[in-house]
């Protein structure tokens, strides 16, 4: 169980990280750290993984909520569907929000730092530099 | 569908819509009931019918109300209110409602009933007009549904009289 709780959590923090929330950054920083050290987990959802999250999310709800709707009727029990459709909705939770693996099948390919040396960034002439020598009289 | 606050948000908003249109659902399924309901009044007594000093007639009867309510209730409906009045006609008032009694039913078992009572408000007039009157009793109700559209309807039972003197 202590693995579900930490990919929850480890996309708890990414979350964090990622709406800029500087108090959980503070707080909680030292605990991602230690997360990434000890079980190497992947901390976001690449694109892929993003899009059959949503559609994941999207198709539970609707086809939970159809079935919750048809069971209450004929069970005539508006609170049994009000209950099957809350269950659905925190099943659903559990399965397209935190950042299980499958989300993360085609992780993006960055390029490798000693590639990247091999292609220096062009540098920028700038204007003020030349500017100053003539004031300087 | 960055973050895990983003789709929680999403997921949340997504599962209020549905819930919503689950209710708008339920409220229309509603209309596939048909019911049957059936009532019956009886008026045993008239124990006293005066005319008040202030010039409105009043009287005070003991009835019989028996009712079968229960083909109203669908899996969407919360209670149904039920309430008697009498309804006659003046030289100056074309319809005068007066509410004789009133109850809520709050679940299908207890919408079959039968009851002694004495009228639960007074029967008042506005004027002295209820000498020899001839009134209907009407069974008013309304189906509070647990969401959505709310049903009133009546049923009109005719052919009482009121006494044409004081007692």
């Amino acid at each position: 169980m202590s693995w579900i709780l930490s990919y929850v959590l480890s996309s708890f923090l990414d979350g964090c990280l990622n709406d800029m929330h500087f108090w959980c950054l503070f707080v909680l920083s030292c605990d991602r750290f230690v997360l990434l050290r000890k079980t190497n987990l992947p901390l976001r959802m690449d694109w892929e993984g993003q899009k059959l999250a949503e559609q994941w999310m999207q198709i539970m709800l609707v086809v939970f909520a159809i079935g919750a709707f048809i069971t209450g009727f004929f069970i005539s029990s508006f609170s049994l569907m009000v209950y099957i459709y809350g269950g659905s909705v925190i099943l659903t939770g559990l399965l397209t929000i935190p950042n299980w693996p499958i989300f993360n099948r085609h992780p993006l390919k960055w390029l490798d730092p000693s590639e990247a040396e091999k292609h220096p960034k062009p540098q920028l002439t700038t204007s003020s530099v030349s500017k100053k020598k003539p004031t300087k009289k | 569908m960055h973050s895990f606050g983003y789709r929680a948000n999403a997921l949340l908003t997504f599962a209020i819509t549905i819930l919503a249109v689950m209710c708008a659902f339920a409220s229309l399924s509603d209309n596939f009931n048909s019911p049957s309901p059936t009532s019956q009044v009886q008026v045993l007594n008239i124990n006293w019918f005066r005319n008040k000093p202030d010039g409105d007639d009043e009287v005070s009867m003991t009835m019989n109300i028996s009712a079968d309510l229960q083909s109203l209730f669908t899996w969407n409906t919360k209670q149904v209110f039920v309430f008697l009045a009498a309804e006659y006609k003046t030289r100056k008032n074309s319809l005068n409602q007066v509410s004789l009694w009133d109850g809520i039913i709050p679940a299908k078992e207890h919408a079959k009933f039968y009851i002694h009572t004495t009228n639960k408000y007074r029967f008042v007039d506005q004027g002295s007009n209820l000498r020899e009157r001839d009134f209907n009793m009407t069974l008013h109700w309304h189906v509070m549904p647990k969401t959505g559209k709310m049903f009133a309807d009546k049923i009109v039972m005719t052919g009482y009289r009121l006494p044409e003197a004081y007692r």
